[in-house]
């Protein structure tokens, strides 16, 4: 972690330690709800579905989820505005100490929370620890053509970037990191900085509403950072102090 | 470029990051506009760690959005939004997404097979050559007023080969059908159009530019036309103005997905949509003085909020609302038109529309321009037109009938007798790409590709500007399938006489190019002075566009001027609540065999891989039904059970189901799963003869039975179940 | 042994209630240990047989299916992504506990009834280790992988991550199971030696005997090197034991999760283990004396009564560290610990909060009080059993109920154990199934503790009082 405690101790260092390098604002007032992401980031990151029982049982293995709650009684009910909760890819992240083997860990140069699959013993205790609750276990062998003849067909579709995960292992969000790499070494073959906008995440790519932007938080002219700094803003569970990437915009 | 491109130029055309054409697959068909040229380089797609991009369209609804999918080594491996399609500008939806568990369905047709209607999928295997002299002497031996073509809702290039093969040959004409239309009230929309505008037509609300919204019952950010579009028309709407924030309101029975994103959600009776909307304008027209439109002259708001169920000053604030909007619109669609009186319903609300004179501005209401290359806007059937159909092929009219692209057995109510019909029909022959209940029903199932394996084009129904969307194989079909253009053509051919000149064409692609041959020169998105140039960039742009919106302006005149009779809608059916059947937002009609929409959470309710009954909970604690208890829905047409979800936001009154489980077929992920609540509909039309399925009343009766529906939300947090507190 | 030569019914009294007054002949005693060694009923074996069953099946066989079909067929999901695995480990860290508190603790402060059944008190601590170790590695998703915990130098130069509670566990738990296998193994060379002596040759028996009592022979030299050896690992593991289960209460109280994040966890969770550890010395003290011979003789009610009052003062303490923790997270008045607490008892597993504090509490208040029943092996027995269940509900409510309440309320989900329930089950059975093989292979009395200690007392007679004396050993 670049995070230096010493300067937590001081009233407001928190904002100088937050800037991290990749950010997304979620525009709550936009989000429809309409699961375009889910889908698109199962798609991407070759998330298996766990079919109807373990998926009723919080076995469910989506990387993002559109969480909504209810205000009110009928007739004057209203959902109280669909949030689509990801790994917030915190600044100090609360998963990544307590991992016994190192298997969750804060990349120097991208900023983001790493989840290394073949490090990941599976005690789970990251994911006991994440307050998002956004990390995803594979309980079982989802992906395994032996156990779930389908995939063998399936896996036609699977994103060779990104890796396979097996049983007993944790997965969360990466920012879609394969698609980070390949946005900067294209970048860099070509001599010059990634662009804003020039790639995104599945998730802000499908988002039909244009709720989910996802780009650079440490340059002050980035739509992201411009979103962010919207009156409607706000981390969520910001008082943990885990610095998380992710803003959300209010309804209103 | 007059000349023959040669295949480097075009590589070049494929410029970074956009689409390049299939050619480069090594589909056979395009090789004939391309010169050959030695592999002294290997095409790109055979490099480790390269993507391919490959423009084309998506065929999971019939809204034409533009996709690229992104493929690697032959394979399709992501599907990502066409950015320069005007429909969905680089967005998709999940069913978009998840469209790549289709091409890669573990249950597909694999083989043409000899089906002979059993209830498995036949492992009876044809020879391509036999099932094309199947279709030949089906074509040649059948009096052609007796074949019958049952068609998909996309108005789409095999829609136009059939239509022109039907039209040679003196058949009728094909019928298309979805489930997806029957459930928005389609044609009930262009029939109010045709009524107040004089033109078969639909009609065209310009979302994104409007600043008050109210909608009736058209829960478009779901099913209804061309969701993604208007998503971005909403967002558009929302917060497309940093000066002010878009308002909505949705008039509805139950809060839908679209109406839980509006800011007033007002759950009215069901089947007084028309009325309140009538009621609307008098208010309007009240509030801005003058004389009151002949239109809203006769009704009475006070009844009008008595009958709804509302408090009149909720109208006489939402009038004023409208009054004071710069860009006022209002929507008709969904349920509020799938009742006994939905095309008063529609009309009123066109009605109310021209009142607050949104005609032709922006934020208001337009007529759709017909898509390039069309000479006629064509509407899918509407249910009475499929009444009609079935009892033709009852009567024996029906001879050999020809599947595509529906499924009719699963999507239409069982009260339509369409599997009864079936048997009445001597051949029947099913196109389908997945064995489905209407494919196993047939004699011959002769799969077509997927649609991520075909060609085509694809007509935008709902666009401000003309679009002809392009379909092109991205992968090489993975089964043993055939382009269903293929085998009519190939057909035609082996037929001879007035088949093979009705068709005359090598192959699906030479008939696609005489489609589009007249759009050569023409200005748009890309213009190419000669066919083959043009058809490179229509498959690597996927598809052609105008430059600018040709949006018409319906008169307003006749709108005002209609007389209404008003009236509350008629129910059928003895029952105590209102039904109301609903597509489901993340299925859709034709979802259920892909398991990643399956395990996508209803956005509402959070349910996967379930059907489920919603009830408000008040009703449910007086009829003494908890959560997951499994009620049987009985109407005059039969019954379904299903587990209850208490759903907060529906009126006591209202019983909902979401439509796309309960197959019998169609797959391991959508077989046995869930019922279908069209089996309860009884068969009901409106005035524009589209079903009123929001039009029954039903019973409900508990079984006794539990089912523990899975959620993605939690109960005890969501709900507070198990933390009971004072 | 003073010369007796006359009774009186108290003495008698006195000699019959207390072990250390009741000598008997070396030889004897030895005798009588050998013989309770090797006297096995059909019972025995028919109890053995089928907890050999049980081990394989409901510890082996189905921990082999979980290995291989990932850890869906447990219990555990989101957010319970700890269950029955953690709750059962934290038990039987516990359930160690109170070997070494009875041996070593009551050892340093020269507590003179401990002396018979210090050995069988040290072999749950280490049996309990083996079962707690068990649990451990059943939980991990990857448990082949296991080895990766370990500071194993290695080329990629990857170490186990020290910041995690989880490695400081590990490091705990492993200092804990030598340093307490090893004394376990201090005291038990005489013994050895002498079941070494009392074994014909030729038989695999003698080998072992010989093998692991390493040539002792008795000679003063030896017994000093004993009992220094002992007195220093006496001292030295107390802190070992205090900081294991401090540390085990660390995977939770580390954590930033409502209802874990306590201050008070260490002690309270040291408490704890201390409470359901004496419950099962007594549980276990009750099975030895009731089916094996001559043990009536080494276990009295006095024994039972001492324990019971230990009993009664830890569940004192246990209850003012629950109320502490308790009113401390509830004053602290967070939204998400009021819910937790809240659900802790109206929740759907409510009364297993209540039945808790009545197991844990109200039972041995109202019962250990009262010295004839706490003098009871039967009566305490029970009461034993019920600590142990209620600590394990303890346990329980720590893991998978207050696991159910995070600070994301859409993700709130009950647990319902799944085959975990059966590994609980087969642990249960092996620690039972060693304790039974142990009990036929050493002498589960050390009789040369209980031999120093008779020697050391004797009555002596003041006018007409008769009074215990105790002279000092070393």
């Amino acid at each position: 972690m670049t995070v230096d405690l010493n300067k937590l101790h001081a009233v407001g260092a928190i904002a100088e330690a937050a800037e991290g390098k990749w950010g997304m604002v979620i525009d709550m007032d936009l989000c429809t709800g309409c699961q375009a992401c889910v889908a698109a980031c199962a798609m991407e990151n070759n998330i298996p579905y766990v079919e109807e029982e373990d998926a009723g049982y919080g076995r469910s293995m989506h990387w993002i989820r559109t969480e909504r709650f209810w205000e009110g009684e009928y007739p004057e009910v209203k959902i109280s505005g669909y949030q689509p909760m990801l790994c917030q890819q915190c600044g100090k992240a609360p998963c990544e100490p307590v991992c016994p083997a190192f298997a969750t860990v804060h990349s120097q140069a991208e900023q983001l929370n790493l989840q290394v699959y073949n490090r990941c013993v599976g005690t789970r205790y990251c994911a006991n620890n994440c307050p998002y609750q956004v990390r995803s276990f594979n309980w079982r062998d989802y992906q395994d053509s032996r156990v779930r003849p389908e995939i063998t067909i399936l896996a036609n579709q699977f994103n060779p970037d990104v890796t396979v995960r097996r049983r007993g292992v944790m997965e969360k969000c990466t920012f879609c990191i394969q698609r980070i790499h390949k946005a900067q070494d294209k970048a860099k073959s070509e001599g010059r900085e990634v662009e804003d906008g020039e790639f995104t995440t599945a998730c802000a790519q499908a988002c039909p509403a244009n709720a989910i932007t996802f780009g650079r938080i440490d340059h002050p002219e980035s739509l992201v950072s411009q979103l962010a700094r919207s009156p409607r803003a706000e981390h969520h569970l910001e008082e943990l102090g885990t610095l998380p990437r992710v803003t959300y915009l209010k309804e209103g | 470029m007059s000349k023959q491109i040669s295949r480097r130029d075009f590589l070049k055309l494929a410029t970074a990051g956009a689409a390049t054409t299939a050619v480069l697959t090594g589909c056979g068909p395009t090789s004939r506009f391309v010169d050959r040229e030695p592999y002294l380089k290997m095409p790109e797609y055979t490099y480790n760690g390269m993507s391919t991009y490959y423009a084309t369209t998506c065929r999971e609804c019939a809204a034409a959005c533009g996709l690229v999918v992104r493929t690697m080594q032959g394979r399709a491996i992501k599907v990502e939004g066409n950015a320069n399609h005007p429909v969905n500008l680089g967005k998709t939806c999940a069913r978009g997404q998840a469209t790549l568990q289709g091409l890669y369905n573990p249950d597909r047709v694999e083989n043409p097979v000899k089906q002979a209607r059993g209830a498995q999928l036949s492992q009876e295997t044809l020879d391509w050559n036999a099932a094309i002299q199947i279709v030949s002497d089906a074509l040649q031996n059948t009096d052609p007023s007796e074949i019958a073509f049952l068609m998909g809702m996309a108005p789409d290039h095999l829609f136009d080969l059939v239509s022109d093969l039907a039209n040679a040959i003196g058949a009728p004409a094909p019928v298309r059908f979805g489930a997806l239309g029957m459930f928005e009230a389609r044609a009930t929309l262009s029939k109010a159009a045709e009524n107040l505008f004089g033109k078969v037509s639909m009609p065209f609300f310009d979302l994104e530019n409007a600043d008050v919204v109210v909608s009736f019952g058209a829960n478009f950010l779901e099913t209804w036309l061309s969701p993604v579009a208007f998503t971005r028309g909403f967002a558009k709407m929302r917060r497309g103005n940093p000066e002010r924030r878009g308002y909505f309101v949705q008039f509805e029975p139950r809060m839908s997905q679209t109406a839980s994103k509006a800011d007033e959600w007002i759950p009215l009776r069901p089947g007084t949509e028309s009325l309140v909307a009538l009621a609307l304008g008098r208010l309007i027209a009240e509030a801005r003085g003058g004389a009151v439109p002949a239109a809203f002259a006769s009704i009475d708001p006070l009844t009008v909020a008595s009958d709804a169920g509302l408090k009149l000053e909720t109208l006489e604030r939402l009038a004023q609302t409208l009054v004071n909007a710069h860009h006022p619109l209002v929507i008709p669609g969904g349920a509020a038109l799938g009742q006994g009186n939905g095309l008063a319903a529609a009309e009123s609300v066109l009605a109310l529309n021209a009142l607050l004179g949104n005609f032709g501005l922006p934020g208001g209401v337009f007529v759709s321009p017909l898509a390039p290359a069309q000479d006629a806007y064509h509407r899918p059937a509407s249910a009475k037109e499929m009444a009609d159909f079935i009892a033709k092929m009852k009567s024996g009219g029906v001879k050999v009938l020809f599947i595509h692209g529906v499924n009719p057995v699963f999507e239409m109510p069982k009260q339509f007798g369409f599997a009864e019909a079936l048997a009445s029909v001597p051949q029947v022959i099913s196109f389908a790409t997945f064995p489905d209940e209407t494919a196993l029903a047939a004699d011959y199932i002769l799969p077509d590709h997927h649609g991520l394996e075909s060609w085509g084009y694809q007509r935008a129904v709902v666009s401000a500007k003309p679009v002809l969307s392009g379909a092109q194989p991205v992968v090489t079909p993975y089964f043993n399938t055939r382009a269903t253009a293929d085998v009519f053509l190939a057909a035609a051919a082996l037929a001879g006489g007035k088949f093979a000149a009705a068709l005359p064409f090598a192959d699906e692609v030479a008939f696609i190019q005489s489609k589009l041959a007249g759009l050569v020169g023409e200005e748009g998105f890309f213009a190419a002075p000669e066919i083959n140039s043009f058809t490179a960039y229509f498959q690597q742009y996927g598809g052609w566009w105008t430059n600018d919106p040709s949006l018409a302006t319906p008169s307003a005149a006749s709108a005002i001027a209609k007389r209404f009779t008003p009236a509350a809608a008629e129910f059928t059916g003895e029952g105590e609540f209102f039904f109301l059947p609903f597509v489901s937002p993340t299925l859709g009609e034709a979802g259920a065999n892909k398991p990643w929409l399956q395990e996508l959470a209803d956005p509402t309710t959070t349910v996967m891989w379930n059907t489920w009954v919603e009830m408000n909970p008040e009703t449910a604690h007086e009829l003494g039904i908890e959560n997951d208890d499994v009620v049987q829905i009985v109407s005059e047409a039969g019954g379904v059970e299903a587990p209850v979800y208490l759903y907060p936001a529906i009126r006591p009154d209202v019983i909902a189901m979401p439509f796309g489980q309960g197959h019998t077929a169609y797959g391991r992920f959508a077989a046995g799963r869930g019922v279908n609540p069209a089996d309860v509909l009884g068969v009901h039309f409106n005035e524009a003869g589209d079903l009123a399925f929001a039009g029954m009343k039903v019973e409900v009766k508990k079984t006794g039975k539990k089912k523990i529906l899975s959620r993605l939300e939690s109960r005890i947090g969501v709900y507070g179940e198990g933390l009971e507190k004072e | 042994m003073a010369d007796r030569k006359h009774h009186t019914s108290h003495e008698e009294h006195l000699r019959e209630q207390r072990l250390m007054l009741d000598p008997m002949p070396r030889g004897k005693m030895n005798e009588m240990v050998m013989e309770a060694m090797h006297t096995t009923s059909w019972k025995f074996w028919l109890v053995f047989g089928l907890l050999a069953a049980i081990v394989a099946y409901a510890l082996f066989y189905k921990w082999g299916v979980m290995i291989l079909e990932g850890l869906g067929v447990a219990g555990v999901n989101r957010p319970s992504y700890w269950g029955i695995f953690l709750v059962n480990t934290v038990f039987w860290i516990g359930i160690s506990h109170a070997g070494t508190f009875i041996s070593a603790i009551l050892r340093v402060f020269k507590a003179e009834f401990r002396r018979p059944f210090t050995r069988a008190a040290e072999l749950m601590t280490t049996f309990g280790l083996v079962q707690a170790g068990f649990s451990i590695f059943m939980h991990m998703g990857r448990v082949w992988l296991s080895y990766w915990l370990m500071p194993i130098p290695n080329q990629r130069q990857l170490w186990p991550n020290f910041h995690s509670p989880l490695s400081w566990d590990l490091l705990a738990i492993t200092t804990y199971l030598l340093s307490s296998t090893m004394y376990l193994f201090l005291p038990l060379i005489p013994d050895l030696a002498m079941a070494r002596d009392r074994t014909p040759d030729g038989t695999w028996q003698k080998v072992f005997y010989r093998t692991l009592a390493l040539g002792f022979r008795g000679t003063e030299g030896e017994w000093t090197h004993l009992r220094n050896a002992l007195n220093i690992f006496a001292f030295a593991i107390i802190p070992v034991m205090f900081s294991v289960h401090t540390i085990v209460s660390w995977d939770f109280a580390m954590a930033t999760r409502p209802g874990w994040s306590s201050t008070i966890f260490g002690p309270y969770f040291v408490i704890g283990a201390l409470h359901s550890g004496m419950g099962a010395v007594v549980m276990v003290l009750a099975v030895v004396r009731g089916t094996m011979k001559n043990m009536k003789y080494f276990i009295r009610p006095e024994h039972f009564e001492a324990i019971g009052k230990l009993m009664l003062i830890i569940s004192m303490a246990w209850a003012y560290f629950f109320f502490n923790d308790y009113i401390v997270q509830w004053y602290g008045g967070d939204k998400w610990t009021k819910e937790l607490l809240h659900w802790h008892e109206a929740g759907p597993m409510g009364w297993m909060w209540f039945a808790m504090l009545i197991f844990n509490v109200a039972i041995p208040w109202a019962t250990l009080w009262n010295k004839k029943w706490r003098s009871t092996p039967w009566l305490i027995f029970i009461v034993g059993m019920l600590i142990n269940v209620g600590m394990w509900f303890e346990r329980y409510i720590i893991v998978p109920i207050s696991l159910t309440i995070n600070r994301m309320p859409f993700t709130w989900r009950l647990y319902q154990p799944g085959i975990e329930v059966w590994l609980g089950i087969g642990t249960l059975a092996f620690f039972i199934l060693l304790y039974m093989t142990a009990s036929k292979l050493i002498p589960l009395i050390p009789v040369w503790e209980v031999q120093e200690g008779q020697m050391a007392h004797s009555l002596k007679k003041y006018g007409r009082e008769t009074v215990v004396t105790v002279s000092e050993l070393e």
